[in-house]
């Protein structure tokens, strides 16, 4: 039988502590919507035996928070969820425990105190993979130019539908042909109220230049979020 | 993952439901397994997943390194059309590859309404749907669950059907078609008959020739071999504290529909209702023991993550041990925020201390099921529950904090009357009226007391399998009268919908004549027809007609008490004899006592069984 109980008899800190949990969210689990991630991770941390503060009152649950959000169909390195507990469990003991609750497509890379607001996250970097039959210098120099220039897309807003260019929001956009594939490393805006969906990049690229608009098969595309960053867009946040 | 079912994620709704990589998934190495065995759910993931018969079968199989059992579900629509436009045939969720490839198929039957999805799914696997025309190399197709205590109606698609309890049967199935492989003699139609010689509870219809009289009913059912049982009977689990159980789930990514732990606590039922096929089919009752229960339960809490603990069965005040299981439940649960939640409860013994421990008191809502309007209705039906009792569990429920009551009821029992339903309303506007006479009912709100109405559905292996279904058109007129009847504004009125109950009725009560027209429907595209959105009546009556099946002869007939009844080769435990008895006491609106009460001779107890309360069972006879 696991150890869960012997979150019990850990010594009780003085006031909850807010720990960070930095984990990927890739392969398969890119399908995942942010509320099944939200369910499966209450699960994963009741797996783990983690001495969690639960709210006070009729219905008692956990406080998750998670950072930016991530669409369904992209995969990401830097997932956060910050967490309280109240009793003293060190950093690398929650590491471990949760990776032993966990698929690799989920594992945890980082915990430690939480410092930061999310508030201060100001641009994500993400790597596109576009593979498609078409790859060529040609096409990757059409894709660099349509980046650089203005680029409205049809963005989904609360009051209905909305042409938007994008281009503001790309703080840089390097695009490179490397065999059947086009690779795009891109530094996206990501703050509150200024988040770009990196998925638009996507739907602006079909729009403007054709690609991936014909058989799946034939043509993928991968999104990778590698790193989020401050509003400086180099430093990185943790 | 195949790449192919890959590459078209990003365009279907809810791609959760097919990416698998789910956290407790069983991969094993297909080199290094004898037999890899597909358990088809014939509904979505969602539902798939919370399919307790399911989890158990897939844990038991997979107990065994020798078999791999992977799990299939139905793709939705969308994902359906992507399959034929890039041509992806059907695939197991853990490991992607085409079902075809697999040893051994097995579906699940829980329902009529999903046999045509077992047919479209068999075509999405681009496996013959008829059993005769399946290859030496395509899987074994083999079918269990309740609906196939009556398989006739799917005797041509399946190869076989395993009746009664899988834990051990499907385990034993297996192993026979690995031991012939290995031996160098196996080929389909002799590990078949094998089969249904050597293991108990396994069915091949093709064993078996059914013919017909002029009028359409079965002259005789005969056995082609003599090696193989008149008769098949079905197996069970005795002792159910040595049954396989999981310790480990799968724990899906997207939300299944009973998203919990599942603790199933016994098997079986004492009471006898005389409309309720799995208080029969699933005979003796056989307990667990609150220890080991107990145990199952904290495993699976540390394994799982869930918090909330449904403690299964078909009625749970009933367990004799309730009071010690929930006592050391609820020495660990309490401390680590885990609720307990009863899905089945009985009116007659639902009191405050019960609600007090169960989860479902921080929801406002509570169900209880008097199924008839009137004492004299729920006599004939043999529910023992009176308005007293109904009343009594409304007074603690609204005590307690509820406003909400829910209320099952059937429309067309065997005879019921305008007095019955108008019962239904009067015995509805009374739970109103009680709520009001509470007074420590909660302050400030108003009750609501909603009134769901099924239809009467004769099913097979009860004592009113012989009877008639109410027309459509009478149904229709009594669910249109108790409308008119429920004037009280705080009583809320629903009803099923009487054309899927008849469709259900004739499936349900069918003979292998059916299998021509399911194998139409299936041809025509028929999937999903426990849908709502999916099931269109008037098909089904074109189905019906060009098969040349007159649906009133099986939904709307009486049978005869000597008639042959298509299910007669199954032996269920619980004798014709027990069921005629029954039936005669409805008509007379006599009540049997339940089996802790007093032993009615079902016949069940010669199949044996552990933690039994009937007084009477042959314990030791059919082990090993």
């Amino acid at each position: 039988m696991k150890d869960n109980e012997k979150r019990f008899t850990l010594p009780m800190l003085e006031a909850p502590r807010t720990m960070r949990i930095r984990f990927q969210k890739t392969g398969n689990l890119q399908y995942i919507s942010h509320l099944d991630l939200q369910r499966t991770f209450s699960r994963i941390l009741v797996r783990a035996g983690l001495p969690l503060w639960y709210t006070k009152g009729f219905n008692p649950h956990i406080k998750m928070v998670f950072g930016m959000p991530l669409p369904v169909g992209s995969e990401s390195e830097c997932e956060m969820l910050d967490v309280r507990i109240e009793r003293e469990m060190s950093a690398e003991e929650m590491m471990e425990r949760l990776n032993a609750e966990v698929t690799d497509e989920l594992r945890v890379l980082a915990v430690y105190p939480a410092e930061r607001k999310f508030a201060e996250v100001a641009f994500a970097e993400y790597d596109y993979t576009i593979r498609t039959e078409r790859a060529d210098e040609a096409l990757a120099e059409k894709i660099s130019d349509t980046l650089q220039a203005p680029l409205t897309v049809l963005r989904r807003t609360k009051s209905g539908e909305k042409e938007t260019d994008i281009q503001p929001m790309i703080r840089s956009a390097a695009v490179t042909l490397d065999g059947d594939a086009i690779r795009i490393h891109a530094v996206l805006s990501a703050g509150e109220g200024n988040y770009l969906n990196p998925e638009l990049l996507i739907t602006a690229l079909r729009a403007k230049t054709g690609i991936l608009s014909s058989d799946l098969t034939k043509e993928s595309y991968r999104i990778l979020r590698r790193r989020v960053l401050l509003a400086d867009g180099v430093t990185e946040f943790h | 993952m195949n790449t192919k079912i890959s590459s078209v994620l990003k365009s279907v709704e809810k791609p959760g439901r097919y990416c698998g990589g789910e956290y407790g998934a069983i991969i094993k190495n297909k080199d290094e397994v004898k037999a890899r065995f597909a358990f088809a759910f014939p509904d979505t993931y969602e539902i798939g997943m919370s399919n307790l018969g399911m989890r158990i079968l897939c844990g038991a199989l997979n107990e065994q390194p020798d078999i791999w059992c992977e799990r299939v579900f139905c793709p939705w629509v969308d994902m359906q059309q992507k399959m034929r436009e890039l041509d992806i045939p059907l695939w197991a969720h853990e490991s992607g590859d085409p079902v075809s490839e697999f040893d051994i198929l097995g579906f699940t039957l829980g329902y009529e309404m999903c046999y045509t999805t077992v047919l479209a799914m068999l075509k999405m696997a681009k496996l013959p749907l008829r059993a005769d025309e399946r290859a030496e190399d395509d899987p074994i197709v083999i079918g269990g669950g309740a609906c196939a205590y009556n398989p006739e109606p799917m005797a041509d698609f399946f190869d076989c059907f395993s009746i009664g309890e899988g834990e051990d049967n499907l385990v034993e199935f297996t192993k026979l078609y690995i031991r012939m492989k290995e031996e160098g003699r196996y080929t389909r139609q002799g590990f078949l008959h094998e089969a249904a010689a050597t293991i108990r509870g396994i069915y091949v219809p093709s064993l078996y020739d059914v013919s017909y009289n002029e009028d359409g009913t079965i002259s005789a059912i005969a056995r082609r071999f003599e090696d193989i049982p008149e008769r098949v009977e079905k197996c069970i689990i005795a002792d159910m504290d040595k049954a396989y159980y999981p310790d480990k789930l799968v724990m899906p990514y997207i939300e299944a529909v009973h998203d919990r732990i599942m603790l199933e606590v016994y098997r079986g039922c004492i009471r006898g209702c005389r409309f309720c096929q799995a208080g029969m089919i699933y005979r003796p009752v056989r307990e667990k023991t609150p220890d080991l229960l107990n145990k199952q339960a904290r495993c699976l809490y540390d394994n799982s993550g869930y918090e909330e603990i449904s403690l299964m069965s078909l009625s749970i005040s009933d367990y004799t041990e309730l009071e010690p299981l929930t006592r050391s439940l609820l020495e660990w649960t309490d401390r680590n925020m885990v609720s307990l939640s009863l899905p089945s409860l009985r009116v007659d013994s639902f009191n405050k201390e019960l609600m007090e421990r169960i989860a479902s008191v921080r929801t406002s809502s509570l169900t209880f099921a008097p199924e008839a309007g009137t004492q004299r209705l729920r006599d004939v039906i043999n529910k023992n529950v009176c308005e007293e009792d109904l009343m009594h569990a409304a007074r603690v429920a609204f005590e307690g904090g509820k406003t909400n009551v829910k209320l099952y009821f059937m429309n067309g029992l065997p005879t019921e009357t305008s007095e019955d339903i108008e019962g239904i309303a009067t015995l509805a506007s009374r739970v109103v009226h009680e709520y009001y006479q509470t007074p420590n009912r909660p302050k400030g709100r108003s009750p609501q007391v909603t009134v769901s109405v099924s239809c009467f559905i004769p099913k097979p292996f009860t004592p009113f399998q012989w009877e008639a279904q109410d027309t459509m058109e009478m149904l229709a007129e009594k669910q249109e009268f108790l409308r008119e009847k429920i004037t009280d504004r705080k009583v809320r009125y629903q009803h099923h919908n009487a054309k899927v109950s008849r469709v259900e009725a004739v499936l349900a009560r069918g003979n292998r004549k059916l299998c021509k027209a399911l194998e139409i429907a299936a041809n025509e595209g028929f999937c999903f027809d426990a849908w709502d959105e999916f099931f269109d009546y008037d098909k089904w009556l074109s189905v019906f007609a060009r098969a040349d099946v007159d649906p009133a002869f099986f939904a709307n007939r009486q049978f005869g008490l000597d008639e042959i009844l298509p299910w007669d080769i199954i032996d269920c435990g619980v004798t014709k004899e027990f069921f005629k008895r029954e039936r005669e006491k409805a008509y007379a609106a006599a009540t049997t006592p339940n089996c802790r009460e007093q032993c009615s001779g079902c016949g069940a107890n010669r199949l044996g069984g552990e933690r039994t309360p009937c007084p009477k069972a042959c314990r030791g006879q059919h082990e090993g």
